[in-house]
């Protein structure tokens, strides 16, 4: 049904006078860019046939219309920092890149809500937010995500333990949908019962429903504490078992996140920077937040109780903003220290209670098949990432081995974690999302009765099915 | 190994600093304070100078009440005692001053001591004067700006960073030594340390004490103004396609900064 191949040149043209001839660009080496997003195999990759940046929600719509009538594919594509290939035109066509829609229209500080366009950078988000002593809770790990994104991934990041991923924060939209139309589902409300929530729809999407413009989203109070612990263990077991505990004791941190001592050495050489801690073998990360000085005493206190029974070695602190940041620095760099020798992120999402089964499982599969599976993550909220390496690590030491050797292993680490994953009643993809990496897993932990419903909004919202053709499930299979 | 180390509260480097013109003062309110960087470097130093050697770390700090917090965190790092030179006058920002107090602290009170450790300067203040003129009232050897470190019985050794190459000093204890980046890297404290530290008790040194008369207290300088660095102004970005954007640069390189 859609046009794949040339887009031909009177369509270039038209776009060219919606939005403006330097904003469609053609030039191949410019476009390579925008041909793959932070997966890190090359082989998903697909050149645009044409990159369009629109500045505001009537030229979306313009193009949107147009795509729509010529029929052809439209991905749209916010900071590009997505894992699973969700902004690669795979099937042709253009891409929308929402960079150009960077405002911050508004900070609301009676309502306490932000109203936003789609191609603001969580960074600068983040400043804005802060500048008003107000704060936004949802942290992922990559601050050049672009808003859009981020709600079209409804992303997570280590600060859900506490304060949920995006989908509890977003309380309005802007969306153009397929057919050109406009349409505002929320608003700056805090509640709503009126009818179907179709903006709880978007969330998530992945850019197959329609192109988010803007948003509304809920911002809180800046909690006046913020104190991070770093916490070794000998053995991830030990790490691990400690969180259920930790969870039931009536504090909710921010964020526990483990981390295996060998990938935060890497980091510390890749940044040159230096992690508190070189004792154990595995940390936990544990931020924490608190309204006085007093009650963060105590509220780490108790963690530092629960931990050193539970087998932790000691209890370093990071509480000024500079030793905080490094430790988060650290934290968040690690795929960027690792992403050359990784061939794979998983993000596998299982009740918390199931968290050390599973990891135990990681360890496994990682011996069974001689293979280094670096595994961390959201240790509280269940979501892990184990990287499937395209290295060995022995002693410390990085070696390579060869890709005749990871091709037909790489497949069997996934398959077989993923079925651990359904067993323990889990699911593929926490936070990043299914786009086209994970496809071919959806109907392992989803019923087809489900994919069938999903398939049939797809249909209602996009019967052309020029939106992000090909992304979380194939329409004819 | 006695040794002395001093310290100051001040605005972190990440805080908006706002000025409040009428009085000329640096409005508190919002402002996050903390241990002066450089200065955490000299209480490292010397933490493991007595782990090295032994001995005893004891933390100094002029200024009111709130300093504490400051010497709660040298304590919890790991230094044995602490103590506030209790002083309620607003910052005056002449390091004569404070090193006046220093040096009768140092020759009527706590007599004792092998080295004396600051920070190369505050931030905030950037005077980088009170370890220097400390040095002058008490008649003692001093090197500043101190990267690495090494003492052997009596005598000591600082290598210092100085245009183009290192400068390595020798010198006999009892000494001043004020400590730049890269001397160490500051331990982070443990939550057993921050505990201890609750419990301890920090004395507290009136200035009244030390029966220093008004005129050798009052400021010798005073800062008539403060002003907020000028915003930065924003970059210019060329739009368009790579060939036509680079043309609209080299034109600007040329005709408008005329670098080219
Ligand atoms: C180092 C690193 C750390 C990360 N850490 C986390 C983490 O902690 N938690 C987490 O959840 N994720 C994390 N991610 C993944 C990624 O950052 C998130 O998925 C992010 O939400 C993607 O935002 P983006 O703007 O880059 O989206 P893109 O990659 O550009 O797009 C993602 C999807 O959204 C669609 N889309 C983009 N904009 C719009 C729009 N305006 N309207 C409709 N659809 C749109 C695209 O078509 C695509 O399907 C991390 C990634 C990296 C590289």
């Amino acid at each position: 049904m859609n046009k794949i191949g040339k887009l031909d040149g009177k369509i270039i043209d038209k776009l060219k006078g919606i939005v403006g001839g330097t904003h469609v660009i053609t030039d191949q080496e410019y476009m390579e860019d925008y041909s793959h997003d932070e997966f890190s195999l090359s082989d998903i990759s697909r050149m645009p046939e044409a990159v369009v940046k629109p500045a505001s929600v009537q030229e979306v719509a313009k193009v949107v219309k147009m795509a729509n009538l010529e029929k052809f594919p439209l991905t749209p594509r916010g900071g590009a920092t997505g894992l699973c290939g969700g902004c690669i035109p795979s099937a042709g066509g253009i891409v929308l890149s929402l960079e150009r829609m960077n405002n911050i229209i508004e900070i609301d500080k009676h309502n306490q809500m932000a109203v936003v366009e789609a191609g603001v950078t969580l960074m600068n988000f983040y400043e804005a937010v802060e500048n008003e002593g107000l704060f936004f809770p949802p942290h992922p790990g990559e601050e050049s995500a672009f808003m859009g994104g981020v709600i079209a991934t409804n992303a997570g990041g280590a600060r859900a333990v506490k304060y949920g991923v995006i989908r509890n924060y977003v309380r309005g939209l802007e969306v153009v949908l397929p057919s050109g139309k406009i349409i505002h589902p929320g608003g700056k409300l805090m509640k709503s019962s009126t009818g179907y929530n179709l903006m709880n729809l978007f969330i998530g999407s992945e850019g197959t429903l329609g192109i988010i413009t803007r948003a509304v989203i809920q911002l809180m109070p800046e909690p006046r504490e913020s104190r991070s612990l770093i916490i070794p263990y000998d053995s991830l077991e030990e790490a691990i078992e400690t969180v259920p505990i930790l969870m039931s004791s009536k504090i909710i941190p921010l964020a526990v996140e483990f981390i295996p001592k060998d990938v935060i050495q890497i980091t510390e050489r890749f940044l040159n920077k230096k992690w508190p801690s070189t004792d154990g073998s595995t940390y936990l990360l544990i931020i924490l937040d608190a309204d006085s000085r007093e009650e963060m005493d105590r509220l780490s206190e108790t963690v530092a109780d629960i931990c050193l029974n539970k087998g932790a070695l000691d209890v370093f602190v990071a509480d000024s903003p500079q030793k905080q940041e490094q430790v988060l620095e650290i934290r968040s760099k690690i795929y960027e220290a690792i992403k050359s020798i990784t061939l794979e992120i998983l993000d596998i999402v299982v009740p918390r209670a199931e968290i050390a089964l599973h990891v135990k499982k990681v360890q496994e599969v990682a011996a069974k098949y001689d293979i280094w599976l670096p595994t961390f993550g959201h240790a509280a909220d269940g979501n892990v990432h184990t990287h499937i390496m395209k290295v060995k690590l022995v002693e410390g030491r990085l070696i390579p081995f060869p890709e005749k050797e990871w091709v037909g292993k790489m497949d069997r680490v996934r398959e077989e974690l993923y079925q651990d994953c359904k067993i323990r009643k889990g699911m593929i993809s926490g936070e990043h999302g299914i786009g086209i990496v994970k496809k071919p897993y959806l109907s392992l932990v989803l019923d087809d009765a489900e994919i069938q419903l999903m398939k049939g909004i797809k249909r209602v919202f996009d019967p052309n099915n020029i939106l992000n053709p090909g992304k979380i499930f194939d329409l004819k299979s | 190994m006695n040794i002395f180390v001093f310290v100051k509260r001040v605005p972190d480097t990440e805080s908006k600093i706002r000025i409040d013109h009428k009085a000329n003062k640096i409005i508190k309110d919002g402002l996050n304070f903390v241990l002066s960087p450089y200065d955490e470097y000299a209480v490292e130093e010397a933490l493991r100078l007595r782990e090295a050697h032994g001995g005893k770390v004891t933390v100094f700090s002029v200024g009111a009440d709130e300093v504490n917090i400051i010497l709660k965190k040298c304590l919890a790092m790991g230094a044995d005692e602490a103590v506030l030179l209790k002083d309620d006058t607003p910052e005056t920002y002449d390091g004569l001053r404070t090193a006046k107090i220093i040096a009768k602290v140092l020759k009527d009170k706590f007599m004792d001591y092998d080295l004396l450790l600051f920070g190369r300067l505050s931030i905030g203040a950037d005077n980088g004067q009170v370890q220097t003129m400390v040095a002058q009232l008490l008649d003692l050897p001093q090197i500043n700006v101190v990267t690495k470190l090494e003492i052997e019985g009596n005598q000591g050794t600082a290598y210092r960073e100085i245009e183009g190459a290192s400068e390595k000093v020798a010198f006999s204890l009892p000494a001043v030594l004020s400590a730049q980046k890269g001397l160490n890297e500051p331990r982070y404290e443990t939550l057993k340390g921050i505990m201890m530290a609750k419990r301890k008790e920090i004395p507290v040194l009136p200035l009244e004490d030390l029966g220093m008369s008004a005129e050798e207290l009052a400021p010798l300088m005073e800062v008539v103004n403060l002003e907020s660095p000028p915003p930065r102004k924003a970059g210019t970005v060329f739009e368009g396609e790579a060939e036509a954007a680079a043309k609209k640069l080299a034109q600007f390189l040329h005709e408008e900064a005329k670098v080219i």
